[in-house]
């Protein structure tokens, strides 16, 4: 007895070290890219060209990071990054998840063919939609303001209403039947029913519109002509592009700077993930 | 009487939730597909007005471009590929990091860290990591007494470095799985574990079905995504000089790419327009078959929604 | 809750206001640059004195690309300065979107401080002027002199040949264990630089050709240079991806002793810590030199411009103006040699300035006007003339074979001109000089 006691306590802690080890293998693999632009941000240019590369450099150039900000008004483009991801933000998770109700709880002539054309939308190339929509915006005057990052997202995307849509489905529909016998209207179900109930798909889709926003490249480069409109992306940008076509980028300047405008998205995802956690029940049985 | 009017009640609730998507797609979405469509049956260099050819793009992609069937088919070995592979190691790793073991959270922010990371900030180190003599995997490789391929160098292995370099990214669709996999409730796997249920018999019963929403979803972005993979092709492959993108030999000239090309390297917005439509036929063709095959497979918890 | 709501709703309605600065046109030049974060401080520096003296003031546009350009010129609302290379600058110019500074340069003795080339490869095909030249450079040898000192060999002079190079290269190959990977190589050629042999080896440049055209003298370098691969005594192309950080590298960590590169390159100057030289691109037996120059491009001015003086004048302030840019290799009043040897000290015993007087001396002129990078076919050739060189470099494919593709690459070339011909709106002089070309296939 004491001894099948004894193995099965070796077994648990061998299954233990076997799940961390395998955690732990694989956290190195995907931690990668970020461990090398951390080991590029603490060398010298010429360290950075070295044969062959040393992953810990003999000199730890902390200054790089004062360098990398010293080189561009970080602040300001920090202030326009965060005035347009919060709004896209908050624009993407109102309207998204309205549509969301809309095309998973309700029914309405044209809801399956509407959600398809929603779906569908997403199937063209932006690329050749991409001239269209500027004359648009153009004529609206809106070039080189945050109109046309900021106001789509109040009209809803098509891939967070899509993903909403799926996880408000598996909430049971007792809910709302049991709420409307309580005289609660659609609006109010939504807001004090599907919201809380869904708030780890929230946090997913606020987290995803938080972090497409912020690394959004393509369409702040499109809309924005002034150099006090930029982004942090574009400020990456400028690091990277080189003089007169002869320059080679400041490599470690460049990472340093790309891991500055990394980090309050690891602070965000970490600090977000406890709400797509435990405790929080999607539509279980719970309740 | 009273019927109808109760429908139209309802039919109006419905439009006012899904106003602001409707109006969006009215004022910002349907303009530009439309005229894309249009310039499509044009000859247009986006620098003076289009000439209306009619089918001409269409009859050429269908009849008369070698690189149409190319660049189809170096996509769906992408798809075929990057979807299965990406899909089941974000399960698994979702399922690993569902665990309640110590220091997850940092486990979690670890697998992420790929999909924050600008991609084309460190595409020198992918370039690096391939590289087939003084990259990371062939000197992996090597110390397992394997000589590895030349990778972006090699018409046969350059689609699957692209593969395997998007397996990096899988975190978005983990996190998805993670919230799914969050949201079964424990009563569910209690029951089973009363009946004495094996782990795989749990898995296929219990945990598969009730994140079947979120595969799906998944799934169809995926395709979606896969079908329009441009970016890493964009910046890996080719030398410097502009135009050779896609190579070698065009081995990893994926669909969007070529198009990409055609609009902005050959100023043929017009021909770039019909395929990105050909594209869009294509992606519609491949989910109306997951959503018709979708009906068997994927379980909602608020019953048929119909 | 509703009330947190509306306050985050009104902070969106503020924040989607600002950043609203548009620009309001009177008398404000706007420049769309891609210049980097250093470039711009100076340059934004420098804008306020410029305005003073010369009562144009310049709106600066950092980010640029060519898709954004494209977007900006079909609305309408093409920036008045803006960056174009030789195949851009034919399409835009055809297609009446370029001023052609002739207008606004005539009896303007600016024209006479440029380098007669700088002016020349602004020109196209209807011969109007659309762009100017606001950078140049050459290319060269980067050597490793330690490499050399170690192996006894003398550093190349500025008569070298081909033969002299291959031999030192041979010597500074090292392979140890003979494994057949030697840890040392003697020379590397990034693949993008063959021209610069093709031109040295005299191979006939015909600007603004519309047709590919791979001539005798081009296929021996070909030639030469899969000889180098199967000598062993430079890195396969297909083991070295050459990507500008990675041939740098090599470089800078002994892995070749020599390599091939613009002069000068900045970045490269600044990444290396090894004592190094530059020597002149290699000549080909007695043929006489015929050194690459080459500008990246140019800056153009929009046909849409409201004042195209002032356009002009913050043109030329650019170039030969501001700061950042001095002094500019594309003047000739200007000592650029010694202007870098000041900024670079490293500069000034290292053959730099041979290679730059002899690129002066024996100018072959821009690669650009080469069939390959000129011109509107060019995007379409180098598509279609990639795959057939990923094939030579891999040796699947021989030179001759390479060579067979080029009338079908031509045919197919023709065929989407003609029809570009007919039904794109280019002005009667382009419609015309393309026209006649178009008879004219080479052999």
């Amino acid at each position: 007895m004491n001894q099948r006691a004894g193995l099965s306590r070796l077994k648990a802690i061998g299954r233990f070290v076997g799940w961390y080890g395998v955690l732990i293998a694989l956290g190195i693999v995907f931690a990668i890219p970020f461990l090398w632009m951390f080991s590029v941000s603490l060398h010298d240019l010429a360290g950075v060209f070295a044969d062959p590369f040393r992953w810990v450099p003999e000199e730890l150039r902390w200054s790089n990071y004062v360098d990398a900000v010293s080189l561009l008004p970080f602040g300001r483009y920090l202030t326009n990054t965060v005035v347009i991801t919060v709004c896209v933000l908050i624009g993407t998770v109102l309207s998204s998840s309205l549509v969301a109700y809309g095309f998973s709880r309700l029914r309405f002539r044209g809801r399956d063919k509407l959600f398809a054309l929603c779906i569908a939308t997403m199937m063209l190339p932006g690329q050749v939609t991409m001239i269209p929509l500027y004359i648009g915006f153009s004529k609206l005057g809106w070039v080189d303001t945050f109109l046309p990052l900021i106001v789509p997202a109040f009209f809803g995307s098509p891939f967070y209403i899509f993903l909403l849509r799926q996880f408000f489905l598996t909430i049971p529909r007792e809910y709302d039947e049991a709420a409307r016998l309580d005289g609660a209207g659609k609006l109010r179900i939504y807001w004090s029913i599907i919201l809380p109930l869904s708030r780890p798909a929230l946090a997913t889709v606020a987290l995803f519109a938080f972090l497409g926003t912020w690394n959004d490249f393509f369409n702040p480069l499109i809309y924005l002509n002034s150099p006090e409109n930029a982004t942090l992306t574009l400020g990456l940008n400028m690091m990277k592009s080189q003089v007169m076509g002869t320059g080679v980028t400041q490599w470690h300047l460049l990472m340093a700077a790309s891991l500055l405008v990394m980090i309050p998205n690891i602070v965000l995802f970490f600090v977000a993930q406890k709400h797509f956690m435990k405790g929080i029940q999607v539509g279980g049985l719970k309740g | 009487m009273n019927r109808p009017k109760l429908i139209r009640r309802e039919d109006l609730e419905g439009y006012a939730f899904i106003a602001p998507w409707l109006i969006g797609f009215l004022l910002l979405t349907a303009g530009p597909m439309l005229a894309s469509v249009l310039i499509s049956f044009t000859s247009w260099s986006m620098l003076s007005p289009p000439t209306w050819v009619g089918l001409k793009n269409y009859e050429v992609i269908l009849s008369d471009d070698p690189l149409v069937p190319t660049s189809l088919w170096n996509t769906a070995y992408y798809v075929l590929f990057s979807v299965p592979l990406g899909l089941l190691l974000s399960l698994a790793l979702a399922m690993l990091l569902d665990r309640r073991l110590r220091g997850m959270s940092v486990f979690r922010t670890l697998f992420f860290l790929p999909s924050i990371t600008n991609m084309v900030a460190v595409s020198v180190l992918w370039i690096w990591i391939f590289n087939p003599e003084y990259g990371l995997i062939n000197a992996a490789l090597e110390k397992v007494g394997i000589v590895g391929p030349m990778w972006l160098q090699s018409e046969t292995w350059s689609k699957p470095a692209l593969v395997i370099m998007s397996l990096w990214g899988i975190g978005g669709t983990m996190i998805i799985f993670l919230a799914a996999l969050q949201g079964i409730p424990d009563e569910l796997y209690e029951a089973a574990d009363l009946d004495g249920a094996s782990s795989w018999r749990r898995f296929f019963h219990i945990t598969l079905p009730m994140i079947s929403p979120a595969m799906f979803f998944n799934l169809v972005i995926g395709i979606i995504g896969s079908f329009q993979v441009f970016t890493q092709a964009f910046v890996m492959t080719g030398s410097v000089q502009p135009g050779s993108e896609g190579g070698p030999n065009n081995s990893t000239l994926f669909f969007v790419l070529y198009l990409y090309k055609k609009a902005f390297q050959e100023f043929r917005m017009g021909y770039a327009s019909a395929l990105a439509w050909v594209l869009f036929l294509v992606i519609l063709f491949f989910t109306i078959i997951q959503m018709k095959l979708s009906k068997r497979w994927v379980f909602y918890e608020a019953g048929e929604s119909r | 809750m509703t009330n947190r709501a509306a306050a985050l709703l009104a902070f969106c309605l503020i924040g989607a206001g600002c950043g609203g600065k548009t620009n309001d046109g009177a008398g404000e030049i706007v420049y769309n640059s891609s210049a980097n974060a250093v470039e711009i401080q100076a340059l934004q520096s420098e804008l306020p004195e410029f305005a003073r003296e010369s009562g144009v003031s310049v709106k600066l546009n950092p980010f640029s690309g060519q898709e954004k350009l494209y977007a900006m010129i079909a609305a309408g609302q093409a920036p008045d300065i803006f960056y174009t290379n030789a195949a851009v600058r034919d399409r835009l110019a055809a297609e009446g979107h370029l001023l052609d500074l002739r207008d606004v340069s005539s009896g303007d003795p600016f024209l006479d401080r440029l380098w007669p080339q700088v002016v020349e490869d602004g020109r196209s095909v209807d011969g109007g002027l659309y762009s100017m030249g606001n950078w140049s450079f050459t290319a060269g040898v980067y050597y490793n002199k330690d490499l050399f000192d170690v192996a006894g060999v003398s550093y190349p002079d500025t008569t070298w040949t081909w033969n002299d190079m291959v031999g030192a290269a041979e010597a500074l190959t090292k392979d140890a264990d003979r494994d057949g990977k030697p840890e040392q190589y003697g020379l590397f050629i990034p693949s993008h630089f063959i021209e610069v042999f093709e031109q040295m080896n005299r191979t006939p440049i015909r600007k603004n050709a519309l047709y590919v055209s791979i001539p005798d003298e081009s296929a021996e370098v070909y030639r030469k240079y899969l000889d180098l691969m199967d000598k062993g005594i430079m890195p396969d192309l297909l083991t070295v991806q050459a990507m500008g950080m990675q041939a740098v590298q090599m470089l800078a960590g002994g892995k070749v002793a020599m390599l091939v590169e613009a002069v000068p390159n900045q970045g490269l100057i600044e990444a290396l810590q090894i004592r190094w030289g530059v020597a002149p691109i290699p000549r080909f037996g007695q043929k006489p030199p015929s050194y690459f120059r080459s500008g990246s491009g140019g800056l153009s001015i929009s046909a849409r411009t409201a004042d195209p003086e002032s356009a002009w004048k913050a043109l030329k302030w650019i170039i030969a103006g501001a700061s950042i840019y001095q002094p500019n290799p594309v003047l000739r009043d200007a000592d650029f040699v010694g202007g870098w040897e000041e900024r670079y000290p490293q500069l000034k015993d290292s053959g730099f300035r041979d290679v730059w007087n002899l690129s002066l001396e024996h100018n072959g002129g821009d690669l650009r006007s080469f069939v390959r990078y000129s011109s509107w076919t060019s995007a379409r050739i180098l598509s279609l003339l990639q795959p057939e060189f990923d094939q030579l470099w891999a040796g699947r494919i021989t030179v001759d074979q390479l060579r067979s593709q080029i009338p079908s690459i031509n045919e197919q070339v023709e065929r989407e001109l003609r029809n570009d011909v007919t039904r794109r709106h280019w002005k009667p002089e382009f419609r015309d000089a393309v026209e006649a070309q178009l008879a004219r296939l080479p052999q």
